[in-house]
């Protein structure tokens, strides 16, 4: 193992801890709670994003269908809690146990397929889940789930006004997703995966396990995402199909990482930190008009960013890998 | 159920699949060309739909008659994205793949911006032309007229398009280009000039389809959507990469999303589509017609 | 006067701007957030609430000769000559995104109340952290049933929902077929969100309790790319009464595959929505004389009540649109709100919402055929009777209730 890499990831790991300690205390000085909303989107996007980088940025598989397990999380806990009087936190871990079966099951088909195959797949397959969900009259069908709100309290993970404890536990999550995502870069299937990406048919030669190796990305990247939908459940607390399964979460969870830089340790989370301000604030401030001026700006940057830093913005700090999120989450707060 | 009832449940969904096919052709012939999926396909087809409902409100033209017009507008305007921003994604150095989805992708965002900008995000459509609500009965089972040019525009375009491909010599730049791209250029072919041209015959296959679509169909800036997956689908299921793939593949989503409501309600018929789809790519991981 | 979001942006410098005379008064204005699809596939609907509230704010601060709350005053002499001033937010549809706006509204912009806000699933949300915050919020057009029957304290809904409208319906069925006219089976076509799915089951349950057979019960995917398999077996089930429960898209398009595949029902009876939109007639509407819709609104009012037709010539003035079921019902949801917050003599919520609970508006004090607007203990006002509206030569003519109607029901249509 080369001293530089070593001496990299110690240097990661310490970074990590100095802005989640930063982050931590950021709703000390921030007590706006719409702003204080933002920021809970914006881990949580970035926890999501994070666990979606693991099987489509370092395995390489590109999933456009993660809806599929962000809805699957968020419909468990919200049937479990709803139906069967079962707390958020054990439909939570239901619901992402749940997901990474189902990930296996799909994988075990879906892995076979090439590149453009394989994207349409997924989405197909989150297309199809919604649609069942949408006629499937013990879910609430289209008329989704109503979270009954009671009292503020840590066990049913409820709290009608505070936004800190949704708050702590989205920056919990985002941290996990982080840790993962830095302990597996350095682990087995780490190098695996990334041999995977380069040259699936090299990989198989030199002995690595293509196709279980891409199980265990496909089985980590959905429990996470579950979790990150279990948790949007009791943040919103509604669901329906189209706002927990809709394609457009699919492309909320790649475009951060997109944007930030796909296949790295950082760029989720760089990406959602400048990402999902920017479409919550572009929505709020210009979004009333109804001329679409959101929309022009939204996609235009998009573009411009997708064009001019195609190995995502991450690559602005590969020389000093010195944090972008602070600037960005101040001028939020400000 | 009776047989008539099948009957017209095949015909309708046949005369839909080869429009189908018309809409995701254009997909195809630039997916095959240079490996790109343009994300904005069904915001190609909104302007194309727009374009045709403004020349009728305007200048009172028939769909039928601006349908050339409404081509070579999208031609230019698809050669200009080539230009202006695709050009540039296949030349990024890292993740092409992912630059061209999301600046694609990013395209369609600021198309149905712009598009609400310009346009409101009124619902509009043709309230009459000449095949508009006409239609033909034969032994009781009805056949639209709008639907049944449609269908037949389609095909002609897929024969122009098979002819063009194999018989004139941009043609085989084209098919040259797309087996080889650095070999051509050493025999004095403009790469560029060849995919902007690409670029602008894929998106002229649309305008086509949006001129028929505004007939009986309306528009407003996010009508793409209801499409744009199912092009992406009728594409990958043919085969990318295959120009035949996507006549073939928009003739089996049509009929298989007539037939699904059939047998499971309405509201589940995309579910036949997609499974189909599946279905397809398990046994077959290129398509039905497929070659990369 | 038009409030834009850069006016919202510039605060208190465009307040000044734009009323200097309520600059003096004590509490210069009250702010009341509306919360609207802006962007995406109903972006219209917002569009054109939005002038409906503006036209409603216009009457409320300035000073008309109407028999309707607040008119004859500029602002709201209750609080001084207060000024109402809008605050929209765009919630783009999304559950999520609703509630994220309500929130701001009522945190950062100190609204006194929330209106919304057409998609039914945003309204869950919004109005549930309203609840949270103790501000009242006022459906103005969402119709799904479920809404007033989650015990919250702060929610009201001065209009009809589905089933006050689906048994208006069924009240005209019932009193054709005692003048002899056929009417036994029925389909019912509706799209499979939250709204076709109340609708739908209000209809199967009354068509049950009546008698009436349902031949067709076709659920289909909103905004399809085509219907025709789904008008192939309506066509086939041939009911009496076609019942749509569709948007504009799906409406345009049903009414012409239903011409395209050569099916003409005796009578389609529809649940409002696509079916009194403006733009479904721009497209379709020489297929559709003698259709009948549900509303809560009609222009022949204007006959009785002159300041309706008044009024909708102020909104045809923003909007280029006669005021339809929609429109209209935002308008009277921005007059219902700020009436409740005049009496009240308060921007605070609990206040208000004892102000909203007392509420008792005679009917004829109103643009629309209700008796009252009198809300239940669970904010709901069962005195908003809808009315059956039928299309003939261009425009919509109230035909039911008879108290209401203004001619007789043509049938089959043509």
């Amino acid at each position: 193992m080369d001293k530089a890499f070593i001496q990299r990831r110690r240097r990661d790991l310490i970074l990590a801890a100095f802005l989640a300690a930063i982050a931590a205390a950021v709703p000390f000085f921030v007590k706006d709670v719409y702003v204080q909303n933002i920021m809970v989107l914006t881990l949580m996007y970035a926890a999501l994003s994070q666990s979606w980088n693991i099987l489509s940025g370092y395995c390489g598989q590109i999933s456009l269908g993660h809806a599929l397990y962000f809805g699957l999380g968020a419909y468990t806990t919200a049937i479990l809690f709803t139906k069967f009087g079962v707390l958020p936190w054990f439909g939570m871990l239901a619901g992402g146990l749940i997901s990474a079966v189902i990930a296996m099951a799909l994988g075990y088909p879906c892995f076979r397929l090439g590149g453009h195959y394989f994207v349409i797949a997924t989405i197909v397959i989150a297309e199809i889940t919604l649609l069942l969900f949408q006629n499937w009259d013990f879910a609430g069908a289209a008329l989704g789930i109503d979270i009954p709100v009671r009292r503020d309290s840590w066990l049913t993970f409820q709290f009608t006004r505070s936004k800190l404890p949704y708050f702590y536990f989205a920056l919990a999550l985002a941290c996990v997703a982080w840790f993962v995502t830095w302990w597996l870069e350095d682990s087995k299937w780490g190098y695996w995966w990334r041999a995977v990406k380069d040259n699936p048919l090299a990989a198989e030669s030199l002995g690595v396990d293509v196709f279980n190796s891409k199980m265990g990305a496909a089985a980590v990247s959905a429990f996470l995402v579950a979790i990150g939908g279990s948790f949007y459940a009791q943040f919103v607390s509604y669901i329906d199909p189209e706002s927990v399964m809709g394609f457009q979460f699919s492309l909320l969870m790649a475009l951060p990482a997109v944007l930030g830089g796909i296949g790295t340790l950082w760029g989720p989370m760089l990406g959602a930190v400048i990402l999902i301000p920017l479409t919550e604030l572009t929505r709020s401030y210009i979004g009333g008009s109804g001329r679409g001026v959101d929309l022009i700006v939204y996609g235009g940057l998009i573009i411009a960013i997708s064009l001019a830093r195609p190995q995502g913005l991450v690559s602005l700090f590969s020389r000093k890998p010195k944090p972008a999120a602070q600037p960005a989450r101040e001028a939020v707060a400000s | 159920m009776t047989a008539e009832t099948i009957i017209q449940s095949l015909a309708s969904g046949l005369l839909m699949g080869l429009l189908y096919g018309l809409i995701a052709v254009g997909l195809a012939l630039i997916f095959g060309l240079m490996d790109v999926v343009n994300f904005a396909h069904g915001e190609f087809l909104m302007i194309a739909m727009y374009a045709t409902f403004f020349l009728f409100a305007y200048f009172a033209l028939d769909p039928l008659l601006s349908a050339p017009i409404v081509a070579a507008g999208l031609f230019v305007f698809g050669a200009v994205v080539y230009l202006l921003i695709v050009r540039f994604a296949v030349r990024a150095k890292a993740n092409t793949g992912m630059v061209q989805i999301f600046s694609t992708f990013g395209l369609a965002v600021l198309m149905r911006g712009v598009a609400q900008y310009f346009f409101t995000p009124d619902y509009r459509s043709i309230p009459h032309s000449y095949l508009g609500g006409k239609t033909i009965s034969i032994a009781g089972i009805y056949l639209p007229q709008p639907q049944l040019v449609g269908a037949l525009i389609a095909i002609a375009a897929f024969a122009g398009l098979y002819f063009f491909i194999h018989r004139t010599d941009f043609g085989r730049a084209l098919e040259a280009t797309r087996e080889d791209a650095g070999a051509v250029a050493l025999v004095g072919i403009d790469k560029n000039k060849v995919f902007a041209l690409g670029w602008g015959l894929g998106a002229a296959l649309v305008g086509l389809a949006g001129a028929v679509m505004a007939i009986f169909f309306y528009v407003f800036p996010d009508v793409g959507a209801s499409f744009a997956t199912i092009a992406y689908v009728t594409v990958a299921l043919g085969g990318f990469g295959s120009v035949f793939g996507a006549f073939a593949g928009g003739i089996v989503v049509g009929l298989v999303e007539a037939m699904t409501t059939l047998i499971l309600p309405p509201s589940l018929k995309t579910v036949g589509i997609y499974g189909v789809y599946l279905l397809v790519v398990f046994v077959r991981p290129r398509g039905l017609f497929g070659s990369i | 006067m038009t409030i834009t979001r850069r006016n919202v942006l510039l605060g208190a410098t465009a307040a000044a701007a734009l009323g200097p005379i309520a600059a003096r008064a004590q509490t210069s204005e009250v702010k009341i957030g509306v919360i609207y699809p802006f962007s995406g596939a109903s972006a219209q609907i917002g569009v054109d609430a939005q002038r409906a509230f503006e036209t409603a704010a216009e009457i409320i601060n300035g000073k008309y000769d109407f028999d309707l709350p607040l008119a004859r005053t500029e602002g709201l002499p209750g609080l001084g000559g207060a000024k109402i001033k809008l605050v929209f937010a765009d919630h783009q549809a999304d559950p999520q995104k609703g509630r994220a706006e309500a929130e701001r509204l009522i945190t950062q912009e100190k609204v006194a109340a929330v209106i919304g806000s057409y998609q039914s699933a945003v309204a869950v949300t919004a109005s549930q952290i309203c609840e949270r915050y103790q501000i009242p919020y006022l459906s103005a057009d969402n119709s799904s049933p479920s809404l007033h029957r989650r015990g919250l304290k702060y929610y009201f809904r001065a209009a009809p929902h589905d089933e006050m409208f689906s048994q208006a319906m069924f009240d005209f069925f019932d009193a054709m077929k005692k003048k002899g006219t056929k009417i036994d089976t029925l389909a019912l076509f509706h799209e499979d969100t939250i709204f076709g799915t109340d609708s739908s089951n209000a209809q199967l349950k009354l068509a049950q309790e009546r008698g009436y057979k349902v031949v067709a019960d076709i659920k289909y995917r909103a905004n399809s790319p085509s219907l025709s398999a789904e008008v192939q077996q309506l066509k086939a089930a041939n009911a009496d009464v076609l019942m749509p429960s569709s948007y504009t898209t799906d409406g345009i398009l049903l009414v012409k595959t239903m011409a395209e595949l050569g099916y003409k029902p005796n009578a389609i009876v529809a649940q409002d929505a696509g079916f009194s939109e403006k733009a479904l007639y721009d497209a379709v509407g020489d297929k559709l004389e003698g259709v009948i819709s549900r509303g809560s609104f009609s222009l022949d009012l204007a006959a009785k009540r002159p300041m309706v037709g008044k009024i909708n010539d102020m909104f045809k003035a923003k909007s280029g649109k006669d005021f339809n079921d929609y429109s209209s019902r935002q308008f009277m949801g921005l007059i219902v709100m700020a009436d409740a917050i005049n009496r009240a003599k308060s921007t605070d919520g609990e206040k208000i919402r004892d102000a909203l609970a007392a509420t008792d508006m005679p009917g004829d004090q109103t643009i629309m055929p209700w008796k009252r607007v009198k809300f239940d203990e669970n904010g709901q006002n069962n005195d908003a009777d809808p009315v059956l509206l039928q299309y003939v030569g261009g425009k919509f003519v109230t035909i039911f209730p008879t108290q209401a109607a203004v001619a007789e029901a043509s049938w089959p249509m043509k």
